[in-house]
């Protein structure tokens, strides 16, 4: 077990070395360095420019400025923002709580759902049901977040007035300092009355644009798994025991059906973090996805390798991990059968 | 449909129902993240709005106009050659507080100090924290401007310039200028905290700081002690709400008072609700296209002329501002002092600038480049699409006009070292004053990596240009830009485009708001009703 863990972990570092490369690379390849995008009609003198060039090392060479840069995060120094002269690691964690909590509500939704819905649709196979979904399933996943997002605070938050139109708790109302970053947790905290249900509330509209994919993801895969499933011998045995359809569906097919299942959602992540940007951007969520695309705006070189990084050991670690769980719960997996 | 609405409605009331402040709370949906509340440090609108609340100045914009007025300095005197500005300090001026400090004293002479040699003197201990970047300090020449600045007692302060330079008022009231505690200052440094002087800020304005939650929040409470126009609201809240259709939401939903920048898209909608009010002004901005006088056939008064009358302003008005412009005759937008009415500009007539370019010798076709902005400015919502249209017209003319462009920086430096035969750019006023727009065309700006694009030199311009610097008496110094406004038409080194219409939405019950014509946002006097 430890060697396969230990051969997984071994596979990241070519992602991490390559990942480190790309998001150098690339940003620079933007026009526009970090000093000179601040600077309007006016201009600036060649000397100014030279002198804040030289502050943020950016006259040193590439090669150099790479090879500080890995030297730097290899000892955990992700560097300052230069917008705010935060240390990156600080920002990226003052603002990750709250895309994990949107993440997590989205992903809460979507299996909650999802799975259901799904083995329901395999055991009804062909019915209206099953067909009604999967063509669901499909406009889910082929669903533009951006306009979805638009579409339900126009409809549930304006017209309705069901949910807040965006933030992620009433400002007027409540006010508390935040103490995990965790609105639904502060809010639980902070022990004013009606906080934790209003932070819940402004959840909502987010979680299911958010969770939206892959909501569609997961029916999709528990149905085709489950249906794998209840056509193995070990199904047929169990009914054929006598067992409520409950208890078969339920208990013997379902468990087994998820493996598959487990795995997409942590494959999904990466995938959440992507939708994130934008749900984040249209709902006012204060989170990680909107500060990076500020951090390309402001060639805020330092926030947007290291936020880039950081998102990506995120992603990186919970794949491993759900190889990982994997890897538990299917002994096949660990050795390589 | 309707009895889930409502059902919903109800389980939304019971969701959310909790216990309903008695304090009065104004929220306003800002656009983005201040980069810290030091203005001094910052060159973003963002960043100013968000540490407006909490600062003065010596000297202050009224709210709602360009005129300066006094603030921290009570009143000042001039010498007579114009260099030399005695401040009399406002007296009883009390500090905000803030967790871990309490002022012990009253605003006096020291806070002014700091404020200028915090940007000014490298060798101040708070020079280079937080990046220590003054770019506007330095772009409005204050550095070169200012001799020194002294501390005669604790309410008196002399500022000697190296000339005389009547718009450094103007500059004063700028959001750089902003004074804070030099008392607090002097505690973190002895605590060893200086950074946290930029994040956590004490001044004497109408709003103290209370906490602010990147990307989400800032919050702001009235300060009863303020000197000035008290604030009407006890809580501000700046809502952070990058995306402009969202805001628009927010604002329907009544999750925000006001909100910055509408979508032109959304302007017709809003004006139809009956629970919002729209208003709008000229922006402190002008879009132009410049001439390069030293270009041929633009050094001839006639082809440039021909230009202006060549070009249909209010097709680009209507078509790329999409109604938020205003077609620009002047330099200078209608809304700042000494601008001059009696100026009728150019009207469009192809015909008769086929005629003058006859005249002027010019053979057609003529071949000229046009380069436009690779970006979107705030005076300029598309400049490609304003070439097109250019690059149209004057087809009809007998003028072929290649179009150009480069990447931001490049296309700016290039400009500037006079490489364009015809270019579009524009100006964003800083400080209201004039002179901030009319020295785009003096002779100083007129060499080779100037600001002067059109290269244009002019005497009689550049004479008066210089004179009304030097005087103190505003209705001396509009006489002169006056006057220099009628040789600039005459001339025409540029065509002036446009200034874009700013629009500015709140809710129908919030009262007392008075647009700027800096498109900054301030909120003592407002009220919620």
């Amino acid at each position: 077990m430890i060697k396969f863990f230990l051969k997984r972990l071994a596979l990241t570092v070519p992602t991490f070395l390559a990942l480190m490369f790309i998001t150098f690379v690339a940003i620079r390849l933007v026009p526009g360095d970090p000093v000179e995008v601040r600077v309007g009609e006016r201009g600036i003198s060649p000397e100014r420019l030279a002198y804040f060039r030289h502050e943020l090392g950016l006259d040193q060479p590439v090669w150099k400025q790479f090879f500080d840069y890995v030297w730097n995060i290899l000892h955990g120094d992700f560097g300052v923002s230069l917008a705010t002269n935060e240390k990156v690691l600080t920002e990226f964690f003052t603002l990750f709580p709250a895309t994990i909590e949107l993440s997590f509500f989205a992903m809460l939704f979507a299996s909650a759902i999802g799975i259901p819905a799904g083995a329901v649709a395999a055991v009804k196979r062909g019915s209206w049901f099953d067909q009604g979904l999967m063509a669901l399933s499909v406009t889910g996943f082929s669903m533009p977040i951006f306009w979805w997002g638009l579409l339900l605070i126009m409809l549930v938050a304006e017209r309705w007035g069901l949910t807040p139109v965006s933030g992620r708790i009433d400002l007027i109302k409540y006010y508390f300092e935040p103490v995990t970053g965790f609105m639904t947790v502060d809010a639980w905290l902070s022990g004013q009355k009606g906080a934790f249900l209003d932070a819940l509330h402004h959840l909502i509209l987010p979680a299911i644009v958010l969770g939206t994919v892959p909501l569609a993801t997961i029916a999709r895969m528990t149905r085709s798994s489950m249906l794998e499933v209840l056509s193995e011998d070990y199904v047929r045995t169990a009914r054929a025991k006598g067992l409520s359809p409950f208890r078969v569906v339920g208990l013997h097919a379902l468990r087994n059906a998820l493996i598959p299942v487990v795995t997409v959602i942590g494959l999904s992540v990466g995938g959440l973090m992507a939708g994130a940007v934008l749900t984040e951007t249209i709902f006012s969520w204060p989170g990680i996805g909107k500060w990076l695309i500020e951090s390309i705006g402001r060639r805020d070189y330092p926030a947007l390798q290291g936020g880039v990084m950081l998102v990506s050991t995120v992603v990186i670690l919970v794949n491993l991990g759900v190889d990982v769980l994997y890897g538990v719960i299917n002994p096949r997996i660990r050795h390589g059968r | 449909m309707k009895s889930l609405a409502l059902a919903g409605m109800s389980l939304a009331a019971l969701l959310t129902g909790a216990t309903a402040l008695s304090a009065k709370t104004l929220v306003y949906c800002s656009e983005g993240s201040p980069e810290n509340f030091t203005p001094a440090l910052n060159t973003t609108g963002t960043s100013f709005d968000a540490a407006r609340p909490i600062f003065n100045k010596l000297t202050e914009f009224e709210r709602g106009s360009t005129k300066v007025v006094p603030a921290l300095a009570e009143s000042w005197t001039v010498s007579d050659d114009g260099k030399v500005f005695t401040f009399k300090l406002r007296k009883g001026v009390k500090f905000h507080s803030v967790p871990g400090f309490k002022p012990t004293r009253d605003f006096n002479a020291n806070d002014v100090l700091f404020a200028f040699n915090r940007q000014g003197d490298d060798k101040h201990p708070y020079h280079k924290i937080s990046g220590g970047k003054y770019d506007y300090y330095s772009d409005m020449d204050m550095p070169k401007n200012v001799k020194s600045i002294e501390k005669m007692d604790d309410y008196t302060v002399k500022m000697t310039l190296n000339e005389p330079n009547a718009p450094i008022l103007a500059n004063l009231a700028m959001d750089f200028m902003s004074i804070p505690s030099a008392e607090y200052a002097e505690q973190l440094q002895k605590a060893g905290k200086l950074e946290q002087f930029d994040q956590v800020p004490v001044g004497t304005g109408p709003f103290s700081f209370v906490a602010y939650q990147k990307d989400a929040v800032i919050r702001y409470k009235a300060n009863p002690d303020f000197w000035g126009e008290k604030a009407k609201v006890d809580d501000l809240v700046y809502a952070i709400t990058p995306d402009p259709t969202a805001r628009y939401s927010k604002l329907k939903a009544g999750e925000c008072h006001f909100m910055i920048a509408p979508r032109p898209a959304d302007l017709a909608e809003m004006q139809k609700d009956q629970t919002l009010k729209v208003i709008n002004q000229p922006g402190l901005n002008i879009a132009y296209w410049a001439f390069n006088v030293q270009k041929p056939p633009f050094d001839k008064k006639e082809v440039r002329q021909a230009f202006n009358m060549a070009i249909d302003k209010a097709a680009i008005i209507r078509d790329v501002y999409l109604g938020a412009g205003q077609a620009a005759v002047n330099l200078i937008p209608p809304t700042l002092w000494s601008y001059n009415t009696a100026v009728k500009g150019y009207a469009f007539d192809q015909a008769k600038a086929k005629e003058l370019l006859e005249k002027a010798g010019v053979k057609t076709p003529l071949e000229i480049d046009l380069w436009y902005m690779p970006v979107q400015r705030p005076y300029n919502p598309n400049a490609k699409r304003i070439a097109e249209m250019m690059q149209a017209d004057l087809a009809k003319v007998g003028v072929n006009a290649k179009l150009v462009t480069y990447e931001w920086g490049e296309y700016r430096k290039r400009a500037q070292q006079g490489e364009h035969m015809t270019a579009q750019l524009g100006w964003t006023g800083d400080n209201g004053d004039p002179d901030n727009f009319f020295f785009l065309r003096g002779c100083s700006g007129a060499r080779a990596g100037g600001q002067n694009i059109t290269k244009w030199c002019n005497k009689d311009y550049d004479e008066r240009l210089i004179k009304a610097r030097g005087l103190s008496n505003q209705e001396a110094r509009a006489k002169l830009y006056e006057e220099m406004q009628v040789i600039e038409n005459e001339e025409a080194p540029d065509l002036k485009i446009a200034h874009s219409v700013v629009y500015e939405a709140m809710r129908a019950n919030v009262e007392g708001y008075k647009q700027s014509p800096f498109g900054s946002h301030q909120f003592n006097g407002v009220d919620v009703k």
